[in-house]
């Protein structure tokens, strides 16, 4: 019995030692780049980015490189900032068949996503390699009011370094999913109605009696705390704008497939969209769709959903709309400061910016260009990943 | 009456029509920037020269004739229509497979339904050809296709070539299961049934013999006609007719090189066990999907076996499946600089995932293929694996006139196709406005 505790102790102790790849602490870098694009202010050509203490210090065109500072020369290369992956599940569940939601109960807000994350899953580390260096987490599409998401890093011993938000929102789902036959909600009209009676529960509570639930569901209800309402079809997205109306909600719209059908309801009341992996088989008025609704003013940001669909690289999804009709500029911020600000979190990340994370993406060309491969990834000033010669 | 009347009008419409496209605009020219052959260096500012749905010549300094139609394609990229190799376009997902069987002799022809309309958004992206296969649940699961898309209604019309493969698949689980008895079980009736067509080939050779022997004793026997009754008595005998099976008389086909074997296997154990296989029985073999190719790329290579790369993403794919675990995008780099004669599959859940073929390439490239063999694998190498070069796969004189314009090169994102023509027809243009 002492031999396994001890056993179980060494392992648990080495284990973050063997995630280690990069130094521990963070170096000290100048990245020569061909091309900045920085997302928030242009892009700057044969510029200079230095790292300090794992944040930009600097973004200019020429600037004093200090002698004692490693000079990264990719100068023919591309920098754009770690892309967001706005909605995914990864290292979620043990295997890619894996339960990630809680459905014994159909309303489940206290339960925080984060506590399920492993660092070391498989497609942790495809991700890392496609140029996505932060994702929310969230829970499935199985529950009305499913539990809290999370804003992390995918590198990051400590977690001050890798967790920007341990609970980012409550996801709710409003889609045929969360309708089981052997529990409530089963009907449509059911399910709303579970959502209203939940909500209204948790604005009459009192903190007399501890609930974790009502005490989340509260900050929602009263403080503005996000909702990220997951709702694909028309109908779906018709019911989330009423809840949202009802209760005044600081809502994320994840999914919107159908979103631009009604992008005008949308966009007049701010709600952004955190869209859908677009799918390699879907018919042309299908594609065009995240299109529209960009062009109707409404804040998109792409998402994965891996390992739901086997889309791991997030990249394809903007080169996909691209092709469809969405200008390269709305692509780039979709993966980048667009996804930062609907998660709250653009003051570290999102943009090559002075003071902000030093998380960079270095590709061989065009960031929106399907021949453009990634090189290499920064993650607060370390290198975590770097792409093998072939 | 008036139903009289409009067949009247119909079929003088019919006539006009089919009056204009067998007679009007034979001969086309297409002026281009840029034409990327494929199978020799590209053209710049060149001509192609269309007669009759076929090139008729290229290059820069082509004689038009006189009453020749120009389209003017001056600032435009002018390549071969592409191919998908690993394609369901025409299928529906069920008719796909037939589970856990030995059946070549099932043709995926008879599962083509010509009427889906998603061919068009294909088209529209430049595909002019597909190679059609059963699925992979079925041990052997029947034999591929090769169609055009053409436009027309009637299988007949739309086949370049039946036959073009036997497809077979090994260690892909039903159900993603990881089941490593059942991957041996699929080599072995793999084996098995190899054995048997060769005894099957053996005792069909020995019927014939027999057969030619007994018609030309019967010959000199009838001929003896007129001789003794001594001579009478030795009237040969008829030999057992011998009972020919459809689905032996494919796989003889296959053990006698006349059609190439598609193997579809994902890990390295399942690929070097068909590579064992084609060792034995020294088949025509063309490795499909090839997962972890990348890792045996020497074997492979060695044995000069072609591959169907695909999917180079699993993007293309919908749902993660256990034998993509070890999936490298990489993986068509690594095998073409090895020398391994590469296509480029879609690989996509659905027929319309073929419009991504381009997408697909770009991938490739950008993973370290040479941009050349990356457009190579998506026209011309597909084509001589599916022995359709001599038709389509690359700009030459006497193949077929399957033609794209493209505003840009077809490996940028932002690239439009502005028109296809397939035997020299004109059957995709992009509106204007848009």
């Amino acid at each position: 019995m002492k031999k396994t505790i001890l056993l179980s102790v060494l392992i648990l102790v080495s284990l973050p030692c063997y995630m280690v790849r990069a130094a521990d602490a963070p170096q000290n870098l100048a990245i020569r780049a061909g091309r900045i694009w920085t997302v928030t202010d242009g892009v700057i050509e044969d510029g200079v980015i230095i790292i300090k203490n794992g944040k930009i210090q600097t973004v200019r065109k020429k600037p004093d490189i200090p002698a004692e500072i490693e000079v990264l020369d990719f100068s023919d290369k591309d920098v754009i900032p770690g892309l967001i992956d706005a909605h995914c599940h990864l290292g979620l569940s043990l295997d890619i068949f894996g339960e990630i939601d809680e459905t014994v109960s159909a309303v489940t807000p206290d339960m925080q996503i984060i506590d399920a994350f492993s660092p070391l899953a498989d497609g942790v580390k495809r991700a890392l390699s496609s140029g996505v260096t932060t994702v929310l987490l969230a829970p499935g599409n199985k529950n009305p009011i499913a539990g809290q998401t999370a804003v992390v890093k995918l590198y990051g011993q400590k977690a001050k370094d890798r967790v920007l938000k341990r609970t980012a929102g409550v996801k709710f789902s409003l889609r045929d999913e969360a309708l089981m036959s052997d529990r409530r909600p089963t009907s449509r009209s059911g399910l709303l109605a579970l959502i209203r009676e939940e909500l209204g529960n948790a604005k009459a509570y009192q903190d007399d009696k501890p609930d974790l639930r009502m005490k989340v569901l509260k900050s929602v209800v009263d403080a503005n705390f996000p909702v990220y309402i997951s709702a694909y079809t028309v109908d779906e997205i018709t019911s989330a704008l009423t809840l949202v109306d009802e209760y005044d909600l600081n809502a994320v719209l994840v999914g919107a497939e159908q979103g631009d059908e009604i992008a005008g309801l949308i966009a007049e009341r701010n709600i952004p969209v955190i869209y859908s992996p677009l799918l390699l088989f879907s018919r042309d008025k299908d594609l065009k769709r995240v299109v529209r609704l960009a062009e109707n003013g409404v804040k998109v940001a792409f998402s994965s959903s891996a390992p739901e669909t086997a889309l791991s690289d997030l990249r394809t999804s903007s080169i996909t709309a691209v092709k469809y009709g969405l200008d390269k500029e709305t692509a780039l911020k979709s993966l980048t400061i667009n996804a930062a600000e609907i998660l709250g979190v653009s003051k570290r990340i999102g943009s090559i910016r002075r003071g902000k994370d030093a998380d960079l993406v270095i590709l061989n060309g065009d960031p929106l260009q399907p021949t453009s491969t990634v090189e290499m990834v920064i993650i607060n000033g370390n290198i975590v990943y770097q792409r093998q010669k072939i | 009456m008036m139903r009289f009347g409009n067949i009247i009008i119909i079929s003088f419409l019919l006539l006009l029509f089919i009056l204009t496209s067998a007679f009007g605009e034979q001969v086309v020219a297409i002026r281009a920037g840029h034409i990327l052959t494929i199978s020799d260096n590209p053209i710049e500012n060149g001509i192609v020269l269309i007669k009759n749905g076929k090139i008729e010549a290229l290059g820069r300094n082509v004689v038009l004739p006189e009453d020749v139609r120009l389209i003017d394609a001056n600032d435009k990229f002018v390549m071969p229509g592409l191919i998908d190799a690993q394609s369901q376009l025409f299928v529906m997902d069920s008719e796909l497979n037939e589970s856990r069987t030995i059946a070549p002799e099932l043709n995926i022809l008879d599962a083509i339904d010509p009427f889906i309309k998603e061919y068009r958004e294909v088209l529209a992206q430049g595909v002019t050809a597909v190679c059609v296969a059963p699925g992979s649940r079925g041990l052997i699961g029947g034999r591929s296709a090769v169609l055009k898309l053409n436009g027309s209604k009637n299988i007949d019309r739309m086949v370049l070539k039946a036959d073009a493969t036997v497809k077979a698949a090994v260690g892909v689980s039903a159900n993603n299961e990881s089941a490593s008895l059942t991957r041996l079980g699929h080599y072995s009736a793999i084996r098995e049934a190899l054995i048997a067509t060769k005894v099957y080939m053996q005792r069909k050779e020995k019927a014939d013999r027999e057969m030619a022997e007994y018609n030309r004793k019967k010959a000199e026997y009838e001929k003896k006609d007129s001789g003794t009754a001594a001579e009478k008595k030795e009237k040969p005998k008829r030999p057992a007719r011998f009972r020919s099976s459809p689905s032996s008389d494919v796989l003889a086909q296959v053990l006698s090189k006349e059609i190439p074997l598609q193997v579809e296997a994902h890990r390295v154990t399942d690929i070097l066990n068909v590579l064992r296989l084609a060792d034995e029985f020294g088949f025509n073999l063309i490795l499909d999907k090839c997962t972890e190719g990348y890792l045996v790329a020497d074997e492979i290579a060695r044995r000069k076996i072609p591959v169907i790369v695909g999917p180079v993403s699993t993007s293309f794919v919908d749902m993660p499946r256990l034998e993509y675990r070890n999936h490298s995008m990489s993986n068509a780099a690594i095998l073409s600089q090895k020398g391994v004669k590469a296509a480029l599959g879609v690989s996509g859940r659905d027929g319309a995932s073929s419009k991504f073929i381009t997408l697909a390439a770009a991938m490739a490239a950008a993973n370290g293929m040479d941009i050349n063999a990356a457009l190579r694998a998506i026209t011309l190498t597909p084509a001589e694996m599916f022995g359709v070069a001599d038709r389509i796969g690359s700009l030459q004189a006497g193949k077929d006139a399957d033609v794209v314009i493209m505003n840009r090169h077809p490996l940028d994102a932002r690239t439009q196709v502005e028109m296809v023509m397939i035997g020299g027809r004109v059957v995709f243009e992009r509106k204007s406005q848009q």
